[in-house]
């Protein structure tokens, strides 16, 4: 039993790092708190569905329409993003909160009230290993965070262009003084965002359910994430994620499913208050 | 500018003389239009959006189908009956709001509608301080009916599903390994616990009772933590989403129990249709569907299906003939109010209501003391090949339930 709970809060927490990393970049540089993040993760899920279901798409194929939709979305948030005057965070609460409304109205008149599954039955699937059993679905939770999270390792510090994506985030100002170009590096943010979004969509469709208000649920998800990690420190998000998954698994399992909310919210406030900066964070109190 | 308005003082008075005369003699107009215009409002409210709206669109839809089909038979006491809707998007507060404006501004004769209790506990209250009849289409926890508001009345009832699941289980589960599972919601706390303490009081026990949040993202430690525990057979009072994700992960895990029962969310076509062929077996409750009908309605079932789907283009579900049945129940009270040739108002409703007997599709309606129905009880049915079929009582049986469920290596 116990291996099956490490197995599965492993998966969990790829499932949390998947939701929330778009999310996490885009608000690192530019600041911009994006509410409708999981109005778009679902979107882009519906968008995979409807590809899958109506069109007979192969899964995978479905993917480059959700980054696109996505994308195109994106790009006219960052446009609306661009308008807002100082304080940034709190007005981009306001907006995307109006934004989210706006989506998750639309997916109910668009695609139904009715909940919707994509259901790939290889995912199903699964294997024994040294004694417990994974499954397909689990393995691309785990495959697909990781290899996420090393491509983008590589953008943000193996190419100039991460490194003036990294300053932004540190420090916007000095960045600009220089010479980096930091409306464009909150474009470029924006469009990678679109990209995470676009690919965490499909998997969402695929291993929970799609549903025009379930995206309150990943918007949630994302901001603990995002705040469990550190602002800007992407690295931090599947640790992040491992921990909370862990901790909420053997809590269901320990204390019942009941205190599974309450014990990570106790983490949570825990980590603000030993780690204000988050996990991998190392800032001045 | 002040030389004009000096020069031409006085007709700048005949000009404001006469639009404060053409507005007073409008709003006249309008109000003896609106008092012989014979139209009866009935006010609705309803999750239309939000984390409800599914629920909330489909007794809209039944209600629409119930005043339609009167109006289409000239309403009643040769009065038109007008649907005043609003939306209170899944929220409480909302929720107040909403009643208030139709109670007070729209002076709505009686209001029906409300899914969950959350949202129609505010619409109770509201009802009581107007004193405007409200009969919810969807609430279940005892406290609201114990709040003996006498305009306060309901459709649905608790113990609807409790007695026909105790019996249920206790013939067909004996001696089995019971565990039931519920949402942090009032409805689903009250079925686990009056459930347990049925089950107890006919010998058995539950050997586990495990509370979690609607919406729960993954139950694959819940259902590790079952599997250890030889749990036979599960209980869960979640909701659709919370079956879907809980079957899905069942099967990935490659656990299966023996008989899963969702008394709530599971006997629904869209959620077949989402699970496919993963859904049968899975045991729930229903208060009525296309094909269940309490006996001697079958023709009035027939017509409210064929009407429905003349509309929405699709089968009705429990949930639209919920919205249904609560329209019609307001709709009768009204009539019987008329053909006594007594005032529509909210204590004649009210009163008509009170002694209201009438056959419908779901349950042959009247109500106690305290507003709840007591006739209200569903089936047991289960999913055979994508199909509802009812297994419990014996006397509406349309056919056998398949016990253990098969493995999921042996569907495959």
């Amino acid at each position: 039993m116990w291996s099956t709970i490490v197995v599965s809060s492993l998966s969990l927490g790829s499932f949390y790092t998947l939701v929330a990393l778009g999310f996490a970049l885009i608000f690192g540089v530019t600041r911009n708190f994006n509410l409708a993040h999981g109005e778009l993760v679902v979107l882009s899920g519906y968008v995979s569905y409807w590809l899958w279901k109506i069109w007979a798409f192969p899964f995978l194929l479905t993917f480059p329409a959700a980054i696109l939709i996505s994308l195109v979305i994106c790009l006219g948030l960052e446009r609306l993003f661009a308008h807002l005057y100082a304080p940034l965070e709190l007005n981009s609460i306001v907006l995307s909160f109006g934004v989210a409304v706006v989506i998750q109205n639309s997916m109910l008149f668009f695609f139904s009230g009715d909940y919707r599954l994509i259901r790939i039955p290889v995912l199903s699937r699964g294997f024994h290993l040294s004694g417990f059993y994974i499954s397909y679905t689990q393995m691309t939770l785990l495959g697909s965070s990781l290899i996420i999270l090393f491509l983008l390792y590589i953008l943000m510090y193996r190419t100039y262009l991460g490194k003036a994506m990294r300053a932004t985030i540190q420090d916007k100002d000095a960045a600009a003084l220089a010479g980096i170009n930091v409306s464009a590096m909150g474009t470029l943010a924006f469009c990678i965002g679109a990209v995470l979004i676009g690919l965490a969509g499909p998997l969402y469709g695929c291993i929970h359910y799609l549903y025009p208000s379930s995206g309150q649920e990943a918007t949630l998800v994302a901001v603990t994430i995002t705040i469990f990690a550190g602002v800007g420190r992407l690295s931090g998000i599947i640790l992040a994620g491992w921990i909370l998954g862990l901790a909420e698994s053997f809590t269901v399992v320990l204390l019942g499913v009941s205190w599974r909310e309450m014990v990570s919210a106790v983490l949570l406030l825990t980590l603000l208050y030993f780690r204000p900066h988050g996990i991998l964070g190392h800032g001045e109190r | 500018m002040t030389t004009i308005l000096k020069n031409h003082h006085g007709f700048f008075v005949f000009l404001i003389r006469s639009f404060f005369i053409i507005i007073c003699i409008s709003l006249l107009v309008f109000r003896i239009g609106t008092s012989f215009a014979a139209v009866i409002k009935i006010g609705e409210i309803n999750p239309l959006s939000g984390r409800f709206a599914k629920n909330g669109i489909e007794i809209h839809q039944g209600i629409e189908v119930a005043i339609a089909e009167v109006n289409a038979k000239g309403g009643i006491g040769g009065a038109t009956l007008k649907l005043v809707t609003r939306d209170d998007q899944s929220r409480p507060d909302v929720t107040i709001s909403r009643a208030e404006e139709l109670c007070s501004w729209e002076k709505v004769a009686a209001l029906t509608g409300g899914y969950v209790d959350s949202l129609v506990g505010p619409i109770a209250a509201v009802s009581q301080r107007y004193k405007t009849p409200y009969v919810a289409s969807a609430s279940l926890q005892k406290e609201l009916a114990a709040q003996k508001n006498p305009y306060f009345f309901r459709v649905s009832r608790l113990q609807g599903f409790v007695e026909p699941l105790c019996e249920f289980i206790t013939k067909r589960f004996k001696g089995r390994r019971l565990a039931v599972l519920y949402a942090a919601t009032p409805g689903s706390t009250e079925l686990a616990q009056d459930l347990k303490r049925c089950l107890k009081n006919r010998g058995l026990t539950v050997r586990l009772m495990e509370k979690f949040r609607p919406g729960t993202p993954d139950f694959t430690p819940l259902i590790a933590k079952l599997a250890g525990m030889k749990i036979d057979v599960i209980v869960s009072g979640g909701f659709t989403p919370d079956h879907l994700l809980f079957i899905r992960q069942l099967k990935e895990n490659k656990i299966t129990p023996k008989a899963y029962i969702g008394p709530f969310g599971i006997a629904y076509e869209s959620f077949i249709s989402a699970l496919g062929n993963d859904a049968d077996y899975l045991y729930s409750t229903c208060a009525w569907n296309p094909g269940i009908t309490t006996p001697g309605t079958e023709k009035a079932s027939a017509s409210f299906v064929n009407d429905f789907q003349k509309t929405f283009h699709r089968q009705p579900n429990t949930t639209n003939m919920h919205g249904y049945t609560s329209a019609r129940v307001i709709i009768a009270a009204m009539q019987k109010v008329l053909d006594n040739r007594r005032a529509l108002n909210g204590e004649n409703i009210r009163q008509a209501l009170s002694k209201l007997d009438v056959a419908l599709p779901m349950e042959h309606l009247s109500f106690d003391p305290n507003g709840d129905p007591i006739n209200y009880r569903h089936v047991i049915v289960q999913i055979q090949q994508g199909k509802l079929v009812v297994v419990y009582p014996p006397d509406r049986a349309s056919g056998r339930d398949i016990y253990p469920m098969p493995t999921w290596e042996q569907r495959n």
